[in-house]
């Protein structure tokens, strides 16, 4: 009886069942492996289900708890890993042809810390190419869609993972976000997507795309269920030179408002607003007035300059980043590359899609000698004065809302000016800049029902709190859903 | 200087990447819009101000250790990778062309 609904329960609430006895984990294991079976096909949310791992280690959960044996803080809960992300064994492809085959030899240390903890890995999600999109069509194997309409993208780069979550094939996903790959997607699908600050979830073991600004983070159907993930990823590692030595932190949440909560809202900024964007985000400050919290405005004006720096400083690293990608050592080898020269040139025509070129480029001409003060020196300068308006803005206030995005969901092929995509991640990517943990919370949908979602932002090391902010926001409002064409059980 | 056909020429030869000519113009086009856009930051006074070399600023520690030859990944599980090996070791295509 329990089991036809498995996929309405969060994950706290499926680990609890397995804890009590009331479903074994190769239950769980099977019935998410049987929808993911369902629906990906229409999703295109996973890239790799990873059957044969998930049950066995479902077995060995089954076997430890019937010799009582202590049980993990993740026990029996299914999380989906972007697949950006090493789990040693399997096969990590950045959704590139560059990397079809290439099998992780190693684990990245947040799967690893999720497995220690008995969480069941279920399958790696699809992905903008090298997570370099917003809006999941630069896969180079499917596009992943969106599931509260399947014409519409689920957001970028960790669209299959907000697919995934938001279509209860996993109760829990991985994404990384450099510029809003975590929130926009989620702010999408109508789910939860936490950036902690960086350094906080260790990088070691993900594909470097922009290393000043990736960081790891939780996807989840709700608050809770990121803070508990947080609490098993949030920690230091040595094998991440900027992972923050700070003692683990305790994520317990509270449904009330700490009296005397100050947000600020960054009204100036916001003013272009679509009105029904602008409306649902009014709504969801007057939700937080009820609860107590007093709004003063705050001048954030110059994030307005934020996609521009983000543009030069992103595509800067990666190109550096991506240099590793030669064809040589592992990855895509041309066949037809008759010299050392044309391994690298044609590997590198082979293996990337065209995006992918792009920001290589770009990032090598921001870089190059003669335009280097112009775009990328001015671009860190910018850096310098968004984390002091920061700094000033948080001398006001506790929190920074904001919406998530400019609009809902919009269609698969409806934005080809590449200023216009870019400038999706113009409420996500200050929050990279400046290192700071921000969450996106579901807020509501729009007219054609496609989901809103919006965020709070906090300073530096400030991650509990923003759970704690988000949490009594989805308590008092509780817009998340389940989108209507995964309400019903699998056959 | 704008953006032209020499530029992506040469921004092709520094990042070691072929493109198809329809490749080419697309790539052209974009950059040239996206460096065009770009030209905003212009508009802000940075005088006197420092570049953003880390996030984390003051929290940032450098991280010493030991210098030592640590197993860390074997030979055979980096080879797996490899697309084309040799008596344990990787191959390429000749370097140096017999005179």
């Amino acid at each position: 009886m329990t089991l036809k609904r498995l996929h309405h329960l969060s994950a706290i609430e499926l680990r609890d069942l397995f804890l009590q006895g009331e479903v074994s984990a190769v239950e769980i294991a099977t019935y998410f492996l049987k929808r993911i079976q369902k629906h990906n096909k229409d999703l295109g949310a996973f890239l790799t289900p990873l059957e044969a791992r998930a049950l066995l280690k479902a077995e060995a959960l089954d076997r430890k708890r019937s010799q009582n044996k202590p049980l993990g803080k993740m026990a029996a809960i299914p999380v989906a890993i972007k697949d950006n992300m090493h789990v040693n064994g399997e096969i990590t492809t950045c959704a590139s042809h560059f990397l079809v085959d290439y099998k992780a030899p190693f684990d990245s240390t947040a799967s690893r810390l999720m497995e220690e903890e008995d969480a069941i890995l279920i399958g790696k999600t699809n992905l903008d190419e090298f997570a370099m999109g917003s809006s999941n069509e630069n896969s180079a194997f499917f596009p992943a869609h969106n599931p509260w309409n399947l014409k519409c993208v689920p957001g970028g780069s960790s669209g299959g993972s907000a697919a995934a979550v938001a279509a209860r094939l996993a109760p829990i996903a991985t994404g990384s976000d450099t510029g809003g790959s975590i929130r926009q997607p989620a702010g999408f699908c109508g789910i939860v997507g936490y950036k902690p600050t960086y350094g906080r979830v260790s990088r070691y073991g993900l594909v470097a795309f922009a290393s000043s600004l990736d960081q790891i983070g939780p996807m989840t159907t709700n608050v809770a269920d990121a803070a508990l993930t947080m609490e098993v990823i949030g920690r230091y590692c040595t094998h991440d030179a900027t992972s923050l030595d700070l003692p683990q932190e305790s994520y317990l949440l509270s449904k009330e408002l700490e009296p005397g909560t100050v947000i600020g809202v960054p009204w100036q900024f916001l003013q272009n607003l679509k009105p029904e964007v602008l409306e649902n985000f009014q709504e969801a400050v007057e939700s937080m007035k009820r609860l107590g919290a007093k709004i003063v405005d705050v001048d954030l004006d110059l994030l307005k300059y934020s996609i521009a720096v983000y543009y030069i400083l992103a595509t800067a690293e990666a190109s550096t980043n991506l240099a590793r990608f030669d064809g040589i050592r592992y990855g895509l080898r041309a066949r037809q590359a008759k010299t050392l020269e044309e391994v690298y040139e044609l590997s590198r025509q082979k293996g990337f899609g065209q995006e992918v070129k792009k920001r290589i480029m770009l990032g090598t001409y921001v870089l190059s000698s003669g335009f280097q003060d112009a775009y990328y020196k001015k671009a860190q300068k910018v850096r310098t004065l968004i984390l002091e308006g920061f700094e000033k803005a948080f001398s006001k206030c506790d929190t920074i809302m904001m919406p998530i995005a400019p609009s809902a969901a919009f269609e698969r092929g409806s934005i080809s000016d590449p200023i216009e995509m870019y400038l999706q991640d113009i409420f996500t990517v200050p929050a990279n800049l400046a290192g700071i943990p921000a969450i996106s919370v579901p807020s509501g949908y729009d007219r054609r029902h496609m989901p809103l979602g919006i965020q709070f932002i906090g300073p530096q090391l400030c991650d509990v709190p923003v759970l704690q902010y988000a949490y009594a926001y989805e308590q008092a409002t509780r817009h998340a859903k389940i989108p209507p064409l995964y309400v019903e059980d699998h056959k | 200087m704008s953006f032209n056909d020499q530029t992506l020429a040469h921004l092709k030869k520094l990042c070691k990447i072929e493109c198809s000519p329809e490749e080419d113009r697309s790539i052209l086009e974009n950059l040239s819009r996206v460096l065009q856009y770009m030209k905003q930051l212009e508009e802000i006074d940075t005088e006197n101000v420092q570049p953003c070399r880390h996030v984390l600023r003051s929290m940032l520690k450098n991280r010493m250790r030991e210098d030592e030859v640590k197993d860390l990944l074997s030979r055979d599980k980096f080879l797996a990778n490899a697309s084309d090996q040799i008596g344990g070791m990787v191959r390429v295509p000749p370097v140096m062309k017999p005179q």
